[in-house]
Formats: structure tokens, C-alpha cells, sequence
């Protein structure tokens, strides 16, 4: 994201092991009896049942976040089709109304020419809530039904699906921008349609299912031969 | 507080939970963690001043951005301008409050409350306040900054300008303004500010007292 911490070089740091056993066996917090606060991750003890900087409520895990998680992502995923299935903007051009979907207004962008803008609206608009809702979709099910997906790889795409996720919100800004420009009646007339209400509940949700994930129930599965690294 | 002394030197990962053992950074260095790769921690600089003059900049060029229009097209001979604000009151006046509501809060609010936020922030450690109303208003603004970021979208209200002029472009001239320029500039400004600011730097002024 920024160029000079990216160059930066990303070190290594020492693992905390137990000194009995092999050096292989990680340790984690729980094991400890550490816990970071969720909300501003300062160290403090499990039996500690409030965060001892800023006072917010402490637990090891939060195990109800999978059930909450899976909840979100269901319903984003129906409101998802539906903002496929119904127009996103009514668009009136001497008279002639024409209800554009998110596909067929992107299908329109190819036709007439316009190839990086299409790559980006599709990008924005298709590609990503779907990626988003496939990738939190096996994210959950992997801790849910225990599938034997590398661990590290489920955490590198769960990461992106964080950052990318913002960016179906360029859709709805470009409708926003439309619609208030282009109101001249029967000449020329943009307005939203119920997709679009459907999309902005689409991209709240998948960030919330995101957002209330606690990820680290995830790693507290038994480690597979396969999954080492 | 004694209990903590021996811990201190360990960190939790948030995503794994791994434990790792924490060490002195070459600057500009981030330690990551060695079995999910999330970022744990970087060498602390996050320069007070520098914030200071970042968000005094954000804060001054926010009111063209918000009252100089954005975009402008000509057709037929009817000129039409709109704002960024105007362009989300558009959508909810046509019933998509939904829509007009996320528009306003990604684009408007979210970044003015981010400056707002971070300049209390930078104002009351460089005035050194410690009285307890400042401590917990200091306390209550880092633990929603998070949030706040997560709901700032400058860039991509940034990218659907350019995605718009091509679009509208089809049948009408579209043109530029002092608007869109002092948009992109607040944008700009707000993304060096983020880089310099540090959540976890900040919370450490809470840890000396």
C-alpha cells in the first residue's frame, strides 16, 4: 500500500517456545494464559476480565463470531443475487427508458469501446463481492467442518478479502454521481434502482462478517503433516 | 503491575494468537508473523508535529473539496454541476436512503470525523492534558479509530470520478473543476497522514500514566 514500508524488509521474529517439548510446538496465547484486548490488543492475563489500558471486556475467544460470521455471509450472499438479478439504474434517453443491470451496464461499457473503465466496473462490481463471499465461505467452512486447507494460505486471502472489499463501494459513488448530474426529464434522466440498495447492503455486511471474524479459532485446529509452514 | 514485568517482552499475533517474542526494529522495518504473515508490530516513529500540520492542511482544503463542484457536463446546450454532498442528497431524495446514506458516510463524514479525530488526538498529547475527562476522551477516539479508517474512501471516490467522465462521456462533455482538484488534494493529504499516524504508538502515550 505504501511504497516505503513495503520496500522495507519484512523480519523474521523469534517464536516463543516451549522449552520441555520439541522445538516445532508453537505456543499461542491461550496456552499462556495471555490474551490480547479486542480492542486496543494490549497484552493482559485471561483471568483478567477487563483490558488493564483501556477497560473493554476480555475473552480468550470469541467462539460465537463463526455463528455470527456464517449469518452475515448468507444473507449478503441472497442479497447479492438479488443485486445481480434487478436493475441498478433506470436510465431515460429521449423518452426511451432502459433499466440497466450491473452486468448489462458493463456489457454496454465493452460495446461502446470503453475496455479499462469495463475491467474496472467489473472488477469493482463482480468480481470482488463474489470473490469476497467464495473466500469468507471457505474461511468459515474450513473452521466450521475442519477442512484440510493450509492455514497460511486461508490467512493470506482472508487478508485481502479485508482490503479489497472497500472497493465495490465505486459503484455507488458513480451512481451517486449520475444521478445528480444527469436530470434533464424526458431528454436525458438517471435514476437509481432497487439493486442498488441491495449492493450497499451486500458490501455493509460482507465487511461486518469480515470484521466480526475472530480469526485465531482458525489456528487452534490440531496442526496437519501437510501444513508445517 | 510486578506480575507483567517478565510478559512484557511478549507479543500475542491478532489473527494466530501465536506467541513471539518481541525485539528492537532497524527503522522502517516491520516484524511479521512467522506463521500466518499478519503484521504485528513496526519500529514506533510517528512524528506529533508532522501529524499536526497534516491534519491542519486536510482540514483546510476539506471545505472546497465539499463546496466546489466535483464534476460538470454539458449537454444540449444545459449545464449541470454537482458536489460531493449534493451527489448523495440526489440518491436519497429519490428514495435510496441506503444508497445516499453509505455515499455520505464514506465520502464526507468518515474523512471529516478521521481529521477531527486525530487532531484532538495530536492537541491533547502535545499539550500534555492529563486531566481525566481528556484521558478518556483520548481513550474513547483511539478505540473507534479503527473504525473510522476502515470508513474513509477518499481513493475510491477518487477513482470513481474518472470511472463517471468516461461514462457520462458517451453523450455529453464532461469537464473538471477547482472541486475535483481540492478533492484529489484532500485525498493525498489524508493518505500521509494515515501513513504517519501509528494506533499502537498512540495508545502507548496511555500506558505512561
Amino acid at each position: 500500500m505504501s511504497t516505503e514500508h513495503s520496500a522495507a524488509a519484512d523480519l523474521p521474529v523469534d517464536v516463543v517456545t516451549s522449552s520441555h517439548s520439541s522445538a516445532q510446538a508453537h505456543l499461542q496465547g491461550n496456552q499462556l494464559g495471555l490474551c490480547l484486548c479486542p480492542v486496543c490488543k494490549k497484552l493482559n492475563r485471561t483471568t483478567n476480565s477487563h483490558c488493564r489500558r483501556c477497560y473493554s471486556s476480555l475473552s480468550t475467544r470469541n467462539y460465537a463470531s463463526v455463528q455470527q460470521s456464517w449469518a452475515l455471509l448468507v444473507t449478503a450472499t441472497i442479497l447479492l443475487v438479488l443485486a445481480n438479478v434487478y436493475p441498478i439504474t433506470l436510465l431515460t434517453n429521449r423518452g426511451v427508458v432502459t433499466n440497466d443491470t450491473i452486468f448489462s451496464g458493463i456489457s454496454h461499457l465493452v460495446q461502446t469501446g470503453m475496455i479499462p473503465i469495463a475491467i474496472i466496473v467489473f472488477t469493482a462490481s463482480i468480481l470482488v463481492p463474489w470473490l469476497k463471499i467464495v473466500g469468507l465461505a471457505t474461511y468459515l467452512a474450513a473452521i466450521s467442518f475442519d477442512l484440510p486447507i493450509s492455514k497460511r494460505k486461508l490467512m493470506v486471502g482472508f487478508h485481502i478479502i479485508e482490503w479489497i472489499g472497500r472497493w465495490s463501494m465505486l459503484d455507488l459513488f458513480v451512481i451517486s454521481l449520475t444521478v445528480a448530474l444527469v436530470n434533464m426529464g424526458q431528454l436525458l434522466d438517471a435514476k437509481p434502482a432497487p439493486a442498488a440498495t441491495a449492493f450497499a447492503l451486500v458490501i455493509l455486511l460482507t465487511q461486518l462478517a469480515a470484521k466480526v471474524l475472530d480469526t485465531r479459532l482458525l489456528w487452534d485446529r490440531l496442526e496437519k503433516t501437510h501444513d508445517t509452514n | 503491575m510486578h506480575e507483567f514485568d517478565d510478559h512484557d517482552s511478549i507479543i500475542l499475533c491478532r489473527s494466530c494468537d501465536l506467541a513471539v517474542r518481541k525485539r528492537a526494529l532497524p527503522s522502517s522495518a516491520r516484524a511479521i508473523c512467522p506463521r500466518c504473515d499478519t503484521a504485528l508490530y513496526d519500529s514506533p516513529y510517528c512524528s506529533i508535529n508532522g501529524m499536526l500540520a497534516l491534519c491542519l492542511a486536510a482540514l483546510i482544503i476539506f471545505i472546497p473539496a465539499n463546496l466546489l463542484p466535483v464534476l460538470e457536463i454539458h449537454f444540449l446546450g444545459s449545464i449541470r454541476t454537482t458536489t460531493v454532498v449534493e451527489a448523495a442528497v440526489a440518491v436519497w431524495a429519490q428514495g435510496y436512503w441506503v444508497v445516499g446514506l453509505a455515499v455520505l458516510v464514506a465520502a464526507v463524514i468518515a474523512p471529516a470525523v478521521l481529521i477531527l479525530s486525530i487532531l484532538a488526538q495530536v492537541m491533547i498529547v502535545k499539550l500534555k492534558l492529563n486531566r481525566t475527562f481528556w484521558q478518556r476522551v483520548y481513550t474513547t477516539l483511539l478505540k473507534n479509530q479503527g473504525l473510522i479508517a476502515q470508513m474513509t474512501m477518499l481513493e475510491i471516490y477518487v477513482i470513481s470520478f474518472l470511472v463517471s467522465a468516461f461514462q457520462l462521456s458517451d453523450f455529453s462533455d464532461v469537464y473538471f473543476g477547482m472541486g475535483t482538484f481540492s478533492f484529489t488534494m484532500l485525498f493525498v493529504i489524508i493518505l500521509f497522514l494515515q501513513r504517519e499516524y501509528n494506533l499502537e504508538h498512540m495508545w502507548s502515550y496511555v500506558d505512561e500514566h
